[in-house]
């Protein structure tokens, strides 16, 4: 099974290293790069600085644990979404913006590839891990909002990509697509 | 009936909701703000909330495996954290 992890940003570098035991081949796909900020609430190491951020986890899956990922550095919209799905059985949106969630979510649907997204509140208090099929993609209150980079969200970007981490998990095993919600108080399966 | 979960300032509780599952998304924001100043949501108790406490908040309807009808009014969630 090859899954795609759409982002690798805070949730989808910290869900693919708590995904680094499945047994699937990863594709990481982001157009961004890492910045000395990212290392407070992202996995990435100071050795990635300045790196491409698919290529970073790319490499630290292979010189930390010795696990083989696909890096594609490109952004993704709807020019390109069917060909970085392509193969997957699997894939998971990490993304930070409605328009990315948006093309990814209609290529998937054309292509019949189940999709999960996992999405941050701005203060970093709320999250949500929902399938495609239940899933309606918010916009930012405002342009250029906070969008939790700081490091005083670490620990409940923890949680959340634990929990898609899981959620990916119980899909390869078992093909379930459970929801989950997660605030301060605790993580909640909502489907 | 249906139940309205309500998830503010990170904590999250429910409460039974006597009302229409169709009732507008406004409604809910306005019952909402009601119950959660009265103390009506277990957990969830803020005598000065503000009436528009909820008003950016999203208000989705999702049925459940067993067929209970359930609100969620939560904030957004625009981010992946970049």
């Amino acid at each position: 099974m090859r899954i795609v992890f759409c982002g690798v940003g805070a949730l989808g570098s910290t869900a693919v290293l708590c995904c680094r035991n499945l047994d699937a081949e990863l594709r990481l796909v982001d157009f961004d790069r890492v910045e000395s900020k990212n290392l407070s609430a992202q996995w990435f190491v100071k050795q990635s600085v300045g790196k491409n951020k698919a290529e970073a986890v790319r490499l630290q899956l292979g010189n930390f644990y010795g696990i083989k990922a696909e890096a594609l550095g490109v952004r993704l919209g709807a020019h390109n979404a069917a060909q970085l799905l392509d193969g997957c059985a699997l894939a998971v949106d990490c993304f930070d913006n409605a328009d990315s969630r948006v093309a990814l979510s209609e290529a998937a649907r054309a292509r019949g590839v189940p999709l999960v997204h996992a999405a941050l509140a701005a203060d970093g208090s709320f999250a949500l891990v929902r399938w495609d099929e239940r899933f309606v993609p918010d916009r930012e209150d405002a342009a250029g909002q906070a969008t939790c980079e700081g490091g005083e969200h670490l620990p409940m970007i923890g949680v959340v990509a634990a929990t898609l981490a899981r959620t990916i998990q119980d899909f390869v095993r078992t093909g379930a697509r459970h929801d989950s919600m997660v605030s301060l108080s605790g993580t909640t399966r909502t489907a | 009936m249906a139940v309205l979960n309500i998830t503010y300032q990170g904590q999250s509780a429910d409460y039974d909701l006597e009302i229409d599952y169709a009732a507008s998304d406004a409604d809910i924001r306005r019952i909402a703000v009601e119950v959660v100043r009265s103390g009506g949501v277990r957990g969830l108790h803020i005598a000065g909330l503000g009436d528009d406490a909820f008003s950016f908040y999203v208000v989705d309807r999702l049925t459940s495996s067993t067929g209970e009808q359930r609100i969620y009014l939560r904030p957004k969630v625009p981010f992946g954290g970049r």
